[in-house]
């Protein structure tokens, strides 16, 4: 019974303990896989917080600031972008009603804290001991330093030693791990030592297919595969007997963790924050760790398992051994909580100077002193501290003086106060007057700055849409000459208004995955695309396949495209294999050069012409998609299709057997017997085809067991096959609800043009690794163009168009359905299907696409505007062949600026922005309240795109304010790792958000960093009950992470939404 | 007579420097000024007259390169009235030195001890309990002296022995170089980064006169302990995180590598004035590049506390880079041209001796790199004022690159006359060796 206990025991531990880890690693975000990038906000799992909270754990847990650095919000200020009304408005409920006299001026504390903002004067600033510099203000300051020496009273070493001992005992595993104690204390360096050892286990276990030399035992899961190698690691981080410490360790990675857990004794209500700690130091790795853990379908995942507990038991054994390790050399105690919380406490002074010593505070001869003693302990260390008391502290006390009083100047300065006034004035004043500025320090600036900012671009951009409310042109009745659909994305903007400029045309805003959940696989390749938002689930597949009158080109080309894989198989292995590149970079090097040369000096004409080979060699097949279900016969005759071709490549590879020995009689009775149930009598094969193939009933019988363990042809197998063709396409109520709903969710139910165009988006760049970033993220970071073909084929679908027509939506018998899909690198848009147009129709398509050609110019000309390196108008042709280049150009970082300088999303009518210049920066999403009675569709928008664009606003947000923490840094120095994620140079965390390039114009921000305002043009009390009924609005809105703007339909007027649930007018001037 | 009036005049125009700035005293800037034209004047004078004096083994070289390092210790330090005395008496050490250069017997070691004295006086006067260790600089000046003193005083071989000490104090070599590196620690404003080039110099000097009288024996104890030094030198500048002692320990390094050469080839060659001069002058330019970093953020600031400085301070960052490469021992400059110059005239005398040597010389791409790295690079940090370098500190950093590059690429003929038949020795050496 005792043994039984025990292990219930333990397993409620484990339990417990996943539990735990769970919950800490709410703090990271997921980590996508880079092949589909995804937009997200980097403190996503910590929504539930304010937004200015967030930002302060995310400054506690990862270091990174949550606002951008303040004289760039002091340029903004400079150059008009913030004004001072949105300044002073910012400010206002910080200010005390509290004045001093200074000379004959009244200062007010409004006016210090606005000079400590605009001009930056409560910056921390090293005062120099005695620095030498000229500076004509010095006799000022030193005076205004006497001055300031009766009033502001010298700081104690015993309460700063006080005040360090207490905050850090009090910090101790929430917001410093042992290590890090260890790293400020001893000036070890064990968290980057642990995160050497973790980059390099996680890089070589999580490899998706980069490696050429795989690591062993993955299969086994990460921490099995990190002991079975580990221990014959020899000494790694200078541990010793490391190989049979990691030898003893636990089977599970549960049980080693709550072993490390314990060897450290991290109290147990610390437990979640201390494992939380360790998940940060390294968030790219664990988001993805995590990521992957919660994805448990995903074929890698799958055959090799990882999961944060794994993760964690790995780091903490590092953790345990290295902080014993320093604690035990260095201070001769164990290294526990316990211990080193004591050691604060007992040895108060030999701790402060120790943190002292690693931060660089001490002057260089007590720096030298220290690291003498740092092995020791006693005496010797008060005799330092009473040096240290007796000659350094004066000094500093008079240099905090000189800092003050040369504030002090600076506020005199800005406020226009002669100098010398200030040495005329009380040192009760002036002491006031530092008070303030010490009470408003730097960091809690930046929520007014971005108060300040936010307000200006909210004004400006209501007051646009107000003035056009009331000058647009009502909307025409007319039948348009066409009518098209983009993605809500914010670079779909400027062409929509340019399409609208050249034609009668109709656009609308829509999510670019067109409501069409689909898992999709393009002809030729054999791996899946997801192409839909990342919080929804796919229920149906696509497959892409050659248009039937092209059976006979399909082998052929078949054979073509695998003549060029086989190619790229044979020179990627040469290249990577022992030996052969020392004679591959000989013999074939040279013939690199044509590549590098065309590349890099002539990237058009390069592109054109490897396209021209690709196209004579492998020419494209035209192809359609499997959008209807397939009958169950066949999905049958498939099945067998694919097991029979199962069987002849097996005969192939295990007897090497020739295709004319092989009858077709033969591979079905092999099939038949190898799915045939044990006991059941066996399906009879012919002597003559036996014979023919050379077998005996022996080498059947061993081959049909081999075709069930290797090749998987079992029963069991054939009913996964089955399942899974299922899948494929959509049953006709499933296309009447795809169709009926995109149509109701754009608004577009009437008034159909004979040409309506679903045109998704994709883009083209190259070597660059964050290529999908640009592509849809309504698609899961893929190109729409699946999405928009599929949805086009079943609004075409005439029984489609009839049940719609039964459910209100009558479609004209002459409106056709296109596919197409906008470069937006190049902006060309190209359409697809054109065969299935009819010949009707010719027209209308030529004059739509003369159309599209022209928007496609203008919207070039205007992007190049943005872009830093072009400094004047250019033409239309010319900024046609200028973004063209940037596509195939290796070497530009920024082939386009993607989705940088995003701040709204817009739910309403075309009309309320039909001809703004909105500049690129509004997500649009048409929807008009009138069709949407019972709120459905409001609701699906506010908690679907609205998050979408939250995301993706949140990720160009973090990115921009600390792109070293939140971004992914410059891309000169990215490099692709596992084929997964991206990290700088060759050793370092999976780089999270986006790269400086897609944020940042030289040393400023060109993505304006605000929080996503979305605007409704819908009756407040709908929004009301949308906003009751779900918790993400809640937090979006009343946490401050989204603004909330809503038009009301009714009285024009626009209210903007508090945190606190109230609503309030707008005054816009 | 000319020759006397030469040697005069060169201990003279730096002794007047000093007694101008002297007057000047209230004026801080004036006196440097003072100190900085009087070692132009110096410079100049040099430049034109040298050549009528008898050449030296170890060329002119050290003559030229005194007033110049003055120049650029005076320009690297801030106006400020604690730096009066350091400028008047760099003055006074250049009037020293080039009268131990320029004079004879027994004028020159005079010059030397009254150098160390003054040397010693001020360390005894700047010494502090947080800095035990510079008695033994004291000390070791004082066997300097005494060294100095046996040589005037007695006669061979124990004057040649007493010569080597006092060469070995100048010249640092384990365990005689606590005197050094004490110097460059300890003494205050502009010496430490001109002590780095006239200490070894006048060592340099006294070996040149010294080192062909030795016993092989003798010179076979000198070339081990060279190795040893070269070696301690380069492990110590690894373990420092000071900057001072880091470039004084690095220094001493590769001082180290020129006694192993001289004692391979028994006296010292212009090359090895080359050698000497380039790791003075450069050990001088680091120490005015750290001048610059102490002016802006304190005497006693730790170096671990600054970072982030080549995007905020580019002009000190395109400087301290070159400084570093040329320390380093980095082609073009004249570190380089020095070792390479000594490694392929003298063959060397042991394949060990040369692994080891260049060991110590490779260590230095690695401790001087990681200072540079450490300064330049990092976060950059919020609390710290960054200030480009002003005009002075500029100009004497740049100076100090540009005489960099013309020690490594102007040819030794350049200064030492007797180039000719040095060429023709090695040459004869380099054919026996390859037989």
């Amino acid at each position: 019974m005792e043994p039984l206990e025990h292990a219930t025991d333990i397993e409620s531990k484990r339990m417990e303990l996943r539990g735990i880890v769970r919950v800490a690693g709410e703090v990271i975000a997921q980590y996508w896989p880079m092949r589909t990038f995804v937009h997200h906000n980097p403190l996503h799992s910590i929504e539930y917080l304010p937004f200015e909270e967030a930002v302060k754990r995310g400054k506690q847990f990862m270091g990174g600031s949550g606002y951008l650095p303040h004289h760039l919000y002091r340029e903004y200020l400079k150059a008009g972008r913030i004004r001072s009304t949105h300044l002073d408005d910012a400010l206002k409920p910080r200010v005390l009603d509290k004045h001093v006299l200074i000379g004959p001026h009244r200062v007010t504390h409004g006016s210090v804290i606005r000079a400590c903002l605009a001009e930056g004067l409560c910056a921390a600033a090293m005062e120099p001991l005695d620095d030498q510099l000229d500076d004509p203000d010095k006799p000022q300051i030193e005076a205004l330093a006497r001055q300031l020496e009766r009033v502001l009273h010298p700081f104690s070493l015993d309460d700063r030693i006080r005040k360090v001992v207490d905050e850090n005992r009090a910090s101790l595993c929430r917001w410093l791990t042992l290590s890090h104690w260890c790293d400020d204390t001893l000036g070890t360096q064990i968290v980057q030592q642990i995160n050497e050892q973790m980059i390099k286990w996680c890089a070589a276990f999580l490899d998706e297919g980069h490696a050429t030399w795989v690591m062993p035992g993955r299969e086994k899961g990460l921490y099995e595969a990190w002991k079975a190698m580990a221990s014959h690691e020899w000494s790694p981080c200078g541990i010793k007997d490391s190989g049979r410490k990691i030898a003893v360790l636990p089977d599970y990675p549960e049980d080693a963790l709550l072993q490390s857990l314990d060897a450290l004794g991290i109290p147990s209500e610390l437990l979640q924050d201390y494992l939380s700690l360790q998940l940060t130091a390294l968030p790219g790795w664990a988001g993805f760790i995590k990521w992957r853990g919660e994805e448990r379908d995903y074929p890698w995942q799958q055959a090799y398992p990882v999961g944060l507990v794994k993760f964690l038991a790995i780091r903490l054994w590092y953790a345990r051994e290295l902080v014993q390790q320093a604690c035990k050399d260095h201070l001769g105690i164990e290294g526990r909580y316990e211990a080193v919380m004591a050691y604060m406490r007992d040895y108060p002074e030999e701790y402060y100077l120790r943190r002292q010593r690693v931060a660089g505070r001490l002057p260089a001869l007590y720096a030298e002193e220290v690291d003498r003693l740092s092995h020791r302990k006693g005496q010797s260390w008060n005799n330092i501290l009473a040096r240290y008391r007796a000659e350094v502290i004066p000094r500093l006390q008079a240099a905090a003086r000189r800092g003050a009083a040369r504030r002090l100047l600076a506020l005199a300065h800005s406020l226009g106060i002669e100098p010398a006034t200030l040495t005329e004035s009380s040192p009760a004043d002036l002491k006031q007057v530092v008070d303030w500025m010490e009470a408003f320090p730097e960091s809690d600036h930046g929520p007014v700055w971005l108060k300040a900012l936010e307000a200006g671009y909210q004004e400006q951009l209501l007051g646009q849409l107000r003035a056009h409310m009331t000058t647009a042109v009502p909307a025409e009745t007319g039948r348009p000459s066409s009518q098209s659909v983009y993605c809500i994305d914010v670079r779909s903007e400027p062409f929509r208004r340019h399409l609208e400029s050249v034609g009668p045309h109709e656009t609308y805003g829509f999510a670019g995955f067109f409501a069409a959940f689909i898992r999709y696989r393009a002809w030729g390749k054999e791996h899946d695309t997801e192409q839909f938002p990342v919080i929804m689930r796919a229920k149906n597949e696509v497959r892409e396949i050659p248009r039937s009158y092209l059976d006979h080109k399909v082998l052929k080309h078949q054979a073509r495209a695998k003549w060029v894989q086989a190619g790229h198989t044979l020179l990627h292995d040469l290249k990577e294999n022992v030996v052969t590149p020392y004679v591959m970079v000989e013999s074939l090097g040279w013939f690199y050069g044509l590549p590098i040369f065309g590349k890099t000096l002539v990237p058009v004409l390069y592109q054109r012409l490897i396209a021209w080979l690709r196209g004579l060699f492998v020419p494209s097949l035209a192809t359609t998609l499997t959008i209807d279900k397939l009958p169950p016969a066949e999905t049958a005759e498939m099945v067998e299709a694919e097991q029979q071709a199962v069987v002849r490549e097996a005969l192939h590879e295990q007897f090497g057997l020739r295709s004319s020995r092989i009858t077709p009689a033969l591979v079905e009775g092999l099939r038949q017997r190898a799915l045939t149930a044990e006991g059941d009598p066996e399906p009879p094969i012919a002597a003559e085809d036996i014979e023919r193939a050379g077998f005996t009933p022996e080498t059947i019988s061993t081959f049909v067991d081999i075709l069930r363990r290797q090749y998987e042809l079992t029963p069991r197998s054939v009913s996964r096959q089955r399942e899974r063709l299922t899948r494929t396409g959509f049953t006709l109520e499933e296309q009447v609800l795809t169709v009926d709903t995109a149509l109701r969710m754009m608004g577009l139910t009437k008034n159909f043009a004979r040409l309506v165009l679903f045109c998704a988006h994709g883009s083209t760049s190259d070597n660059n690794p964050y290529e999908s970033a640009l592509d849809c993220g309504a698609c899961g970071g893929n190109e729409g163009k699946p999405n928009a073909r599929a949805l086009a084929m079943m609004a075409n679908n005439p029984k489609v168009r009839e049940r719609i027509g039964k459910l209100g939506i009558t479609i004209p018998s002459d409106t056709h359905f296109l596919a197409g899909q906008m470069d937006t690198t190049t902006d060309v848009v190209r359409l697809f299907d054109l065969e299935d147009a009819p010949s009707t129709h010719r027209a209308d398509i030529a004059r739509l696409q003369e159309d599209l050609k022209e928007a496609s110019a203008l919207t070039s000309q205007e992007r190049c505007t943005r872009f830093p390196d072009i400094q004047k108008m250019i033409t239309e042709p010319e900024a046609e062949a200028h973004v063209h280049k940037r596509s195939v150009d290796w070497s530009q970082v920024r082939p386009e600026w993607g989705l940088s300088n995003n701040t709204s999303f817009l739910i309403a009518r075309r009309e309320l922005t039909k001809g703004l210049d909105l500049a690129g920066r509004v997500f649009l999403h048409s929807y008009d309240y009138r069709e949407d009675p019972s709120n459905r569709l409001l609701e699906v928008l506010l908690t679907a795109p609205q998050v979408v664009a939250q995301w993706i606003n949140m990720e160009h947000y973090f990115s921009a304010v600390d792109n070293d923490v939140y971004g992914s840094g410059s891309k000169i120095y990215h490099n692709v790792v596992g084929r997964l994620g991206i990290m700088s140079g060759p050793w370092s965390d999976l780089r999270l958000g986006l790269a400086r390039q897609t944020v940042m114009s030289g040393e400023g921000a060109y993505h304006e960093p605000m929080r996503l305002l979305t605007i409704i043009e819908a009756p407040r009390e709908r929004i009301d009950r949308l906003i009751a009924r779900h918790d993400v609005l809640q937090h979006f809105y009343h946490n401050e992470w989204v603004h909330l703007v809503a038009l009301h339909p009714e009285d024009g007027v626009w209210y903007r939404y508090h945190p606190d649930g109230t609503w309030h007018a707008i005054v816009i001037p | 007579m000319t020759g006397l009036f030469i040697q005069c005049l060169f201990v003279a125009i730096p002794f007047a420097g000093a007694l101008v700035c002297l007057a000047c005293w209230s004026d801080p800037y004036r006196v440097k000024m003072a100190a900085i034209v009087g070692s132009v004047i110096s410079l100049v004078s040099t430049v034109g007259i040298a050549n009528r004096l008898p050449a030296p083994p170890d060329g002119f070289l050290p003559l030229y390169l005194l007033p110049i390092a003055a120049v650029v210790s005076a320009l690297g330090q801030p106006v400020h009235q604690s730096h009066r005395l350091s400028w008047i008496t760099t003055m006074v050490f250049l009037g020293l030195g080039m009268g131990a250069l320029t004079a004879g017997h027994p004028w020159n070691s005079l010059c030397v001890i009254t150098l160390m004295l003054i040397i010693m006086l001020l360390l005894y006067h700047h010494h502090t309990t947080l800095w035990p260790i510079s008695w033994w600089g004291i000390g070791c000046f004082g066997v300097g002296v005494v060294g100095a003193g046996l040589s005037l005083a007695a006669g061979p071989p124990i004057s040649a022995v007493a010569s080597l000490a006092t060469c070995a104090v100048l010249l640092p070599l384990m365990p005689f170089h606590d005197g050094y590196l004490t110097a460059l620690t300890r003494l205050p404003g502009s010496l430490p980064s001109f002590i780095v080039l006239i200490l070894p110099v006048l060592g340099l000097h006294g070996l040149a006169v010294a080192m062909p009288a030795m016993p092989n024996e003798f010179v076979a104890v000198v070339s081990l302990l060279a190795l040893l030094s070269s070696l301690y030198g380069a492990v110590k500048a690894l373990a420092q995180s000071r900057v001072r002692l880091l470039v004084g320990y690095g220094s001493v390094s590769f001082f180290s590598i020129l006694w192993w050469f001289v004692a391979g080839f028994h006296t010292a060659t212009p090359r090895a004035t080359v050698l000497a001069g380039a790791v003075g002058l450069a050990t001088g330019g680091l120490l005015v590049a750290w001048q610059v970093i102490r002016t802006r953020y304190g005497d006693d600031v730790d170096p671990q506390a600054i970072s982030g400085l080549s995007a905020a301070m580019p002009k000190y960052a395109v400087l301290l880079s070159l400084l570093g490469l040329a320390a380093m021992g980095i082609p073009p400059f004249g570190v380089f041209a020095g070792f390479m110059g000594l490694l392929l005239t003298a063959p060397p005398s042991s394949t060990i001796g040369l692994f080891i040597a260049l060991t110590a010389w490779l260590a230095a791409s690695w401790y001087i790199m990681q200072m540079v790295q450490q300064l330049l690079f990092g976060a950059r940090r919020a609390d710290l004022l960054y200030t480009d370098l002003r005009h002075p500190e500029f100009n004497s950093l740049l100076i100090v690159v540009l005489a960099l590059l013309a020690l490594g690429l102007a040819p030794t003929s350049l200064y030492a006359p007797d180039q000719a038949s040095n060429k023709g020795a090695a040459m004869v050496q380099s054919l026996s060796w390859n037989r």
